[in-house]
């Protein structure tokens, strides 16, 4: 994996575009100052939870002794599945509950920007990548992340609506695309393993 | 080859008129207006995609190692997935107001009309010609062909009418099953080429 593919899957799998509008909706009337000061904190958090689970995911992966093909598998068919979720959402049974208090680690940091999906597949890929490649990868795609998450209503009020479910719809496609490819390696890998 | 014909084989391989009962057939729920409105911005979409990929597909696609079957692999299976929601409709709940999405990019611009064959071809042109604005006249005569295709396929509906349409919706959900499956195994087969040639080494 090079460095510009891992952090393109990293940053698709957050799908900030996806997730701008709830995001949006959850931080609606704050000050402009107090807003930044949440996205900062959340953002943090969330590094941290990447950066846990990309050590523990390479631990845990030698503990348990599993095959790259599996890996592959594994991570590919996850993938999948995700990118299947962006392009065909599922009809939102009403907007994320706006509490009183003010969003702390959940929902923003935790499941938002760093979900279970994005957790599990940087366990998977820390296994089978350097952790110099990793460590900067995830370092990349958060600070791009970070970036759209702090220009948000800017960004929202360039492009609107529709110009979001079209990022999300083209984002989509590249990482099913992904998904494919990588599940097809761990065919491959598994087949050279066999036939070796 | 020369533009007229460059331009044919795009809209040959983007095969608006064969895929007009599908499209309807996705966007049957909205009005006449409506359709015409959504089909003509999905052209205008496939057609940005094409392009797209007529300048930076290559390279994209080898940043990403991204291999040809992948790309029709992985239309062959999205089209089969929309195809079963068309055989098997969602039950619908028993609300009345019944909430259809638009059909958004995904799957009328692409994988429908700007599939993986079509970027394919269009990347292997890319390399053959050397002459991208060549290449890129050839896609815009084939798409205003596509455009027209496409936009007058929402006349099709004053024909078979309401009924007609849902019950050619499940007809064309086991056409677009078989046409998924039918990319799908020709991404396949590319594939077990791969493989074949792993095996022989």
């Amino acid at each position: 994996m090079t460095l510009f593919s891992l952090t393109l899957v990293l940053f698709l799998i957050m799908d900030p575009m996806g997730k701008l509008k709830s995001f949006l909706s959850l931080i609606q009337g704050y000050t402009p100052a107090r807003k930044r000061k949440i996205v900062l904190r959340e953002l943090g958090f969330a590094l941290i939870a990447m950066l846990f689970f990309n050590f523990v995911g390479d631990y845990l992966l030698t503990l348990l002794d599993i095959d790259d093909p599996a890996v592959y598998l594994a991570s590919g068919v996850i993938l999948f599945l995700i990118a299947i979720q962006i392009l065909f959402p599922k009809p939102e049974n009403g907007e994320a509950k706006k509490k009183n208090s003010e969003p702390y680690l959940v929902p923003i940091a935790i499941p938002m920007m760093a979900g279970p999906a994005l957790l599990a597949t940087i366990m998977l890929y820390a296994i089978t990548t350097s952790h110099v490649l990793m460590v900067s990868s995830i370092f990349i795609a958060w600070i791009i992340v970070g970036i759209i998450f702090l220009l948000s209503d800017k960004i929202f009020n360039l492009i609107g609506t529709s110009g979001l479910l079209a990022c999300e719809k083209l984002m989509g496609m590249v990482l099913v695309l992904m998904a494919i490819q990588r599940m097809l390696q761990g065919v491959l890998l598994f087949y050279t393993n066999a036939s070796a | 080859m020369n533009l007229w014909q460059l331009a044919l084989t795009f809209f040959l391989i983007a095969n608006p008129i064969g895929n007009v009962p599908v499209m309807i057939a996705l966007v049957k729920d909205f009005s006449f207006h409506d359709q015409r409105r959504i089909l003509f911005r999905e052209a205008i979409f496939s057609f940005l995609i094409a392009v797209v990929f007529l300048f930076i597909g290559t390279p994209f696609l080898e940043a990403l190692h991204i291999e040809n079957y992948s790309l029709r692999i992985c239309g062959g299976t999205i089209l089969f997935l929309i195809s079963l929601t068309m055989i098997f409709p969602p039950t619908e709940s028993s609300t009345g107001s019944q909430m259809t999405k638009e059909p958004f990019i995904v799957p009328i611009a692409t994988p429908i009309i700007t599939g993986g064959g079509l970027l394919s071809t269009i990347m292997v042109y890319a390399k053959q010609e050397q002459n991208n604005l060549k290449l890129l006249a050839a896609c815009t005569l084939a798409w205003i062909a596509v455009t027209i295709v496409m936009v007058s396929s929402a006349y099709l509906q004053k024909i078979l009418g309401k009924r007609g349409l849902i019950a050619m919706e499940q007809l064309m959900g086991m056409m677009l099953a078989l046409l998924s499956m039918e990319i799908f195994v020709k991404g396949a087969t590319e594939f077990m080429h791969v493989l074949q040639n792993i095996g022989a080494r």
